[in-house]
């Protein structure tokens, strides 16, 4: 009585195999969930209850611990802007204002398309080139409140597929952390973490 | 001061490809897991004692009495702490990138030194990219006969698996991470009962290592144990990462050697306060630690003991700068918002204290300050960490909650005046 | 007790205790007089170490250290300072921290005047608070389920409510949702929190986060009365205090017995209260005249009674009489019914089960047989009868326990997926009716890992799993288990409250008081001479009254109509019967055509003992009065015995249970001063080596499993139709009604989804049912929960045809 693809299913059984105890592949399972749905619905956590032998309420107590698993309707790009000490010395917060006034979009909510989510959130470990934000988790260093508009417009204007980390870091960054050496290939297709296998795709977008 | 670079050498050195398989074979890769596959459990767990490697998570205890403790039951496993999300901190991040191979290397020696086979590497969530590297670093090493079954043409088997966090800085806490690695809620366990070496990963024992504890094996095993010892400074040894952030002209990861004082880090190694404005304070050891001022700390030397002496610590050896522009009201109060936000909400005093906190601080900042709000923030603190005391004398499970008091007690020791200002001026002066 | 030398010396405040070493540091000082505040410790659960309120300090080679009393355990040499200068700022501090965010609605809160948070308050708190921020808020009180409220306000989020329903009752359905300050309990959005055992959530709840729909602002806990007593619903009958105010019952509370229930009750234990106070409750004697039931005076009533029942006697011998019931009173009322039988209707025709239990002799005494708190030391408990959460639920709790926490291998047999399963060590289903097959499979080694399992220490629980069991299965079970355990303990079950006090008191055709068997001469220097005429059971005393054998039956607390298994049978039989009597609370399917019903009190209105299925004696008390005329059966006994010039002599309770003791072997000894005092928690009969029947179960051969392709499970659940329930408002909604649980395949072979309508024939019976589709029903069987009010009766034939209705 599943609600998942079939290749959905085979992703969740090849991630059920990598640990010992089922109950593990919880977290996986509940980002492919998210991938499969575009946030994590009920129907999304009833079913991982399914796969791991527990109750709704169980999933739903452990999804419930982490920031990442979104529970509210996500857009297509989560704009994450870090306000923790670092960046909020070098002007984090200047940067979060900038996003949420230019996409009209305060702290944890969506545009009525659906296209921008906008977050301020705790320390991302890009401290070293501050201020930083992340889109679908893809990270751009150096950042200023400036080109936090132009991203929004980018976003808003190319509707990019997928999102690479050095495309952006080239659009809208600065200084970094440290050497990031030799072009990132994979990119981020959804406001989850772009790591196989849920939501990762080879090659920069058009 | 610049010792020879360790864990950073190939990054520096090849910074196009350091990353890959290729490279790490072709300067020396995996030549160590082989040899330790050679070498006995004991004489490799006395090794790594001698060396006197401590960890880099924070805790900076002693890796080779780690590995010693482990209880006899088996299977065991072996946990890699990529959880990095201590303000300030990002060395871990450039580790898992720059040089996955590396750490890898590491995971096998552990391995193998402790009769594991079945290692986790639990990665933060919001490191995507890094553990995208990590995993195909990881396939790449299975392909070659490094993990899998029968490593290194040995009958050793060593099964990796990469897991990916979810936004939760809690489960850097080592009990909290083996929790999330079962799939429940990061929460921390008690110890007693649950020392990982003993009650870990499924109640097993359970080995938890930094990224850039493991990450330093490769170079243990290949230069020795004395010479490695040598790199550093008195008791400490080896080199050691530290991200430093802020207000610096130079932010970004240094490897360290012996020692040097906090003035030759700020102003040589950082290139000195941004625009040349004046030092106002520093976080010597990620958001956690107590707070440093230029008056009284500027040339105490980076190390463990003397900056454990002077009442703080080096813990994940992130150093966040602040110059006089900075209003400590309101880095004190982003601190404890972090803290209060990453509480796992078990600890009555961790939950409630740091909230209130959080409150009081948020309060001031906004103009809505009294008097005696920083006698409140004070008597708060205390509940969570009994005097203010260091090491704090901690009502609660983890060190979490009382990392909060920090900086109350910075604010209280050193910077009464700005608070007297906010309450004045009815909001804040900067 | 351990020896001395098996004790470890700690120092708690100065004070030198020897305590058990492995105890918590909390429990080891509280039971030497050092109490330890404390929210998040529950005694019956594992600690947490939460609430932090419990923080104490002890020396260490390091200098003092503060750790939770709650989760350290003692060591040798262990010094502990419970109130110095850190410890009271720790504690005041927890306080502080608790209450700033906890609504100051004391007054209103069903907890207040028995609340923890608010006596630790005033006993340790650092006075007012310095909270001046916005208290954190939450929607006013939500229904996390049909009985219980959830106010996220008051929770102080010690996890007891949690970790019950995880850990105890194993239906994890409240967890902590989001962290840090925005924790919070909740369930999942629609799913709510169903357990049979909620209410100990409410119980256990330190503060008045959890409340209970049939208690809430009822009253405050300074105008309580209270008295101890047991469930009548459950045979283990779980201890419990009943809390009344103006004479109202308004709340059972469980209470912590060892070697019973733990304090747990299940919910129908718990709210299965309701119906003492229904209007519908008898309150008056009724005496039919033409088609209806009018009231008539005691005397009138009792005159009619004694007249009648003479008569057929001196027409037709006792032998025409007979009596069905006895199993819902105390072991008093059982007692006066068992003489009245013999000594004065001179009739053997008596019984207290409903053609729907196992043997009367093995029931009261087969050998080895078992204690409840052998189920924490036996290596092995094979359960092999009902699905005990259903049935049997606080005994299915300590069956979890010894499974989970105690290392008990656990061997589940029965037809479909039960509430243990997710807790054994391996399970064994069959085909309805097969399982007597099975049992031979397994005796001729089909499953050597199983064989293996039973040969140590092993507590057989056995009982019908369902219709479709040949009654003799579980005995057969017991004497193989007997045959390959080196420490084989027997529990066979029963249903109805006081079923073995019942059968103790000799309410069965085969059996005299004292756990002996029927013999004439028996009792000749205490009952004096007794039928020699062999007696009948139910279905015998059903068939005689159809026959017209039986001219006169009197019932007590019974409804042969709504329990006796097969269809048609007992209606018909008091449908033809020349008279019948009934002593009941209530009018039933079978009292509702009698000739006089008399009005009996009921739980909590009447005071005695009752015996629970490990053959516990205890004490039940009265706190409440019988509605109206109500009256206890034994009184009601002895007076007809009076009218009919052979007085049964019983003047008062405790007479009764005097009485008993001097003329019931097993029983001898047992007095209430003993139970009221030295046995608080009830006492095992026999207490002394007195002769009784040493019944050895024996093994038969039963039917093989049916070769029909569906066959029926019939069996009771929770909460169905019967006549207390129907009357109690907070339970009578979750009885089921009449559905069919059908495994997935089986339901797309039948061309049926949930809630198809469904006929379900069986070889004697048929009904219409709605279906439920569901993986815990293996594909084969159809799973009909029976006695649902609306379901109709299948009987025992377990071979079936289902046919979607259109
Ligand atoms: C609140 C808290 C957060 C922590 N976060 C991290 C972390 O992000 N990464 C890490 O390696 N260790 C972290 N630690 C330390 C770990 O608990 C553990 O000591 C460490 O991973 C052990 O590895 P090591 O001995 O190699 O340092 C944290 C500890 C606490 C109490
Ligand atoms: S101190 Fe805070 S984070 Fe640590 S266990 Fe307690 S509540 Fe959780
Ligand atoms: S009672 Fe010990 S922490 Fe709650």
């Amino acid at each position: 009585m599943t609600i998942w693809s079939e290749e959905t299913q085979v992703r969740a059984k090849e991630l059920i195999s990598r640990y010992p105890d089922k109950r593990s592949a919880v977290m996986p399972l509940l980002y492919l969930s998210m991938a499969e749905a575009g946030h994590l619905t009920d129907e999304g956590m009833e079913e991982v209850g399914e796969w791991t032998d527990l109750t709704p309420a169980q999933v739903r107590a452990v999804a419930s611990f982490y920031t990442m698993y979104k529970r509210e309707r996500t857009g297509q790009y989560l704009v994450s802007c870090c306000t923790s000490i670092s960046c909020m010395l070098l002007g984090g917060d200047e940067v979060l204002h900038a996003v949420e006034s230019e996409s009209g979009v305060p702290h944890g909510e969506t545009d009525d398309e659906g296209v921008i989510s906008v977050e301020h959130v705790e320390c991302i470990g890009a401290c070293g080139g501050a201020p930083a934000v992340q889109v679908n988790y893809e990270l751009i260093e150096g950042f200023t409140p400036e080109k936090g508009r132009e991203l929004v417009k980018w976003l808003r204007s190319a509707r990019p597929d997928s999102i690479n980390t050095d495309e952006m870091q080239g659009l809208f960054g600065g200084s970094t952390s440290f050497d990031w050496g030799i072009r990132e290939e994979a990119s981020a297709i959804g406001p989850y973490p772009a790591f196989q296998p849920f939501g990762t795709v080879e090659g920069k977008s058009k | 001061m610049s010792a020879p670079l360790v864990v950073t050498r190939r990054m520096t050195d090849y910074p196009g490809d350091s990353h890959t398989i290729d490279r790490y074979e072709a300067t020396g890769g995996y030549a160590q897991a082989k040899r330790a596959c050679s070498m006995t459990r004991e004489g490799l767990v006395e090794d790594i004692k001698t060396c006197g490697l401590l960890g880099r998570g924070g805790a900076a205890f002693s890796a080779g009495l780690k590995w010693s403790f482990l209880a006899p039951e088996r299977p065991a496993y072996l946990v890699i702490n990529g959880d990095e999300s201590e303000p300030g901190t990002f060395k871990d991040r450039q580790l898992l990138e720059r040089d996955p191979h590396q750490m890898i290397e590491g995971v096998i020696i552990t391995s193998v030194a402790n009769e594991v086979h079945h290692a986790f590497i639990y990665i933060r969530g919001e490191y995507p990219k890094s553990a995208r590297r990590v995993q195909t670093a990881v396939d790449e090493a299975y392909a070659r006969g490094y993990l899998g079954k029968g490593i290194l043409g040995t009958d050793y088997d060593l099964e990796v698996t990469v897991h990916l966090g979810a936004g939760a800085y809690i489960c850097g806490e080592e009990t909290a991470l083996i929790n999330s690695l079962e799939g429940k809620r990061g929460e921390p366990r008690l110890k007693p009962p649950y020392f990982p070496a003993a009650k870990g990963l499924y109640m097993m024992p359970t080995i938890v290592n930094n990224v850039e504890t493991v990450s330093n094996l490769p170079h243990i095993l290949e230069m020795g144990a004395e010479k490695f010892a040598g790199l550093a400074h008195e008791a400490d040894t080896g080199t050691f990462m530290t991200s430093i952030s802020g207000h610096v002209k130079k932010p970004g990861n240094y490897e360290l050697g012996h020692g040097i004082t906090w003035r030759e880090l700020i102003y040589d190694v950082a290139g000195g306060i941004r625009d040349d404005r004046e030092l106002k304070a520093w976080i010597p050891g990620g958001a956690s630690a107590p707070w440093f001022v230029p008056d009284v700390h500027l040339d105490l030397e980076v190390t463990k003991e003397a900056t454990a002496a002077a009442g703080s610590m080096l813990g994940s050896g992130a150093v966040i700068v602040m110059d006089e522009t900075t209003c400590m009201v309101r880095a004190a109060e982003r601190i404890v918002r972090f803290f209060s936000h990453e509480s796992c909400g078990q600890c009555t005093p961790c939950r409630e204290g740091t909230t209130w906190l959080e409150m009081i601080l948020r309060r001031i900042e906004e103009g809505q300050g009294r008097a005696v709000d920083l006698d409140l923030m004070v008597g708060v603190s205390d509940g969570i960490s009994i005097g203010l005391a260091w090491p704090p004398k901690m009502t609660t499970i983890c060190p979490l909650g009382p990392s909060a008091v920090s900086p109350i007690k910075a604010l209280k020791d050193y910077f009464i005046a700005e608070i007297d200002a906010h309450v004045e001026a009815g909001g804040c002066p900067f | 007790m351990p020896v001395l030398s098996e004790l470890v010396t700690i120092k708690v405040d100065g004070q030198e205790f020897e305590v058990k070493p492995g105890e918590l540091l909390i429990k080891a000082a509280q039971e030497n007089g050092t109490y330890i505040p404390r929210f998040c410790w529950h005694n019956r659960m594992n600690p947490v170490g939460m609430c932090r309120m419990c923080l104490v300090e002890i020396e260490t080679p390091r200098g003092p250290l503060m750790i939770t009393a709650c989760t350290n355990t003692v060591a040798d040499g262990m010094v502990v300072d419970t109130q110095n200068e850190t410890v009271t700022k720790a504690q005041e501090a927890v306080l502080e921290f608790l209450l700033a965010n906890h609504p100051l609605d004391c007054p209103v809160c069903d907890k207040g005047g028995e609340c923890p948070l608010q006596d630790q308050a005033m006993a340790y708190g650092p006075g007012e608070s310095r909270f001046v921020e916005i208290k954190r808020n939450f929607e006013k009180p939500i229904p996390i389920s049909s009985l219980v409220l959830l106010d996220r306000e008051r929770c102080i989020l010690c996890a007891r409510c949690t970790r019950f329903s995880e850990e105890i009752s194993g239906d994890p359905l409240i967890e902590f949702m989001d962290r840090g300050n925005k924790t919070e309990v909740n369930t999942f959005p629609n799913l709510p929190f169903s357990s049979y055992f909620s209410g100990n959530t409410v119980q256990i709840c330190p503060v008045g986060a959890l409340t209970a729909k049939p208690y809430r602002f009822r009253a405050r806990p300074w105008d309580l009365q209270m008295v101890e007593s047991s469930s009548g619903f459950d045979t283990a009958q779980p201890r419990l205090s009943i809390h009344t105010s103006e004479n109202e019952i308004l709340r059972l509370v469980g209470i912590d017995s060892e070697p019973v229930n733990h304090g747990w009750l299940s919910d129908k234990d718990r709210f299965g209260f309701e119906y003492l106070r229904s209007p519908e409750r008898l309150t008056t004697p009724l005496a039919r005249r033409g088609d209806n039931m009018v009231p008539v005076e005691w005397g009138e009533a009792l005159d009619m009674i004694a007249n009648r029942l003479s008569l057929v006697i001196d027409e037709s011998g006792g032998s025409a009489t007979a009596v069905i019931g006895g199993a819902h009173g105390t072991n008093e009322d059982a007692y006066a019914l068992s003489k009245f039988a013999r000594t004065v209707l001179g009739t053997n025709h008596v019984d207290s089960r409903l053609d729907d239990a196992l043997a009367s002799q093995f029931l009261a005494a087969t050998v080895d047989r078992a204690l409840i708190a052998d189920l924490d030391t036996a290596d092995t408990i094979l359960v092999w009868g009902p699905d005990l959460k259903e049935t049997h639920p606080t005994l299915y709790l300590r069956v979890r326990r010894a499974a989970q926490e105690l290392g008990v291998k656990l061997l589940v047999v029965h037809p479909r997926r039960t509430g243990l399963d997710d807790r054994a060590t391996a399970t064994l289903s069959y085909r309805p009716g097969g399982g007597s097959q099975l049992l031979e499979e397994i005796a001729a080694g089909a499953h050597g890992e199983i064989l293996e399992m039973l040969g140590g220490k092993t507590v057989a629980i056995v009982g019908q799993a369902g219709a479709a069991d040949d009654p003799r299965l579980a005995e057969s079970v017991a004497a193989f288990v007997r045959d390959i355990s080196t420490t084989p303990r027997i529990m066979p079950l029963a249903a109805r409250g006081n079923t073995y006090g019942a059968l103790d008191m000799g309410l069965a055709p085969d059996l005299l008081p004292g756990r002996v068997a029927f013999a004439a001469e028996a009792m000749a220097d205490t009952w004096g001479e007794l039928p020699d005429k062999a007696g009948l059971d139910t279905r015998g005393i059903l068939r005689g009254l159809v026959s017209g054998d039986v001219r006169a039956l009197l019932l007590v607390g019974s409804d042969p109509v709504g329990d006796v298994p097969e269809p048609g049978l007992a209606a018909e039989a008091l449908e033809l019967a020349e008279y019948v009597v009934s002593i009941d609370n209530f009018l039933n399917e079978s009292n509702r055509h009698a000739d006089v019903v008399l009005p009996a009190a009921g739980f909590s209105e009447k005071e005695g003992t009752v015996t629970n299925l490990e053959g516990r004696v205890q004490k039940i008390n009265k706190i409440a009065p019988a509605p109206g005329q109500s009256r206890t059966d034994w009184a009601i006994l002895d007076d007809i015995s009076a009218r009919m010039g052979r007085p049964l002599g019983l003047a008062a309770a405790e007479a009764v249970t005097k009485e008993i003791a001097s003329v019931a072997p097993a029983y001898s000894g047992l007095t209430w001063d003993l139970l009221e005092w030295e046995a608080r928690d009830g006492a095992v009969v026999p207490l002394e080596e007195v002769a009784i029947l040493g019944y050895i179960p024996v093994r038969v051969e039963g039917p093989k499993a049916p070769g029909a392709e569906l066959t029926l499970h019939s069996a009771r659940v929770m909460y169905d139709g019967g006549v207390r329930l129907r009357h109690c408002p907070s339970l009578a909604p979750l009885a089921r009604g009449p559905v069919a649980y059908v495994n997935p395949d089986d339901a797309k072979r039948l061309g049926a989804q949930n809630g198809s309508p469904v006929k379900v024939v069986t070889g004697i019976g048929e009904g219409e049912f709605t279906v439920a589709v569901d993986p815990d029903t293996p594909s084969g069987v159809v799973f009909v929960p029976s006695h649902q009010p609306g379901g109709a009766k299948l009987g025992v034939d377990p071979v079936v045809r289902v046919t979607v209705m259109t």
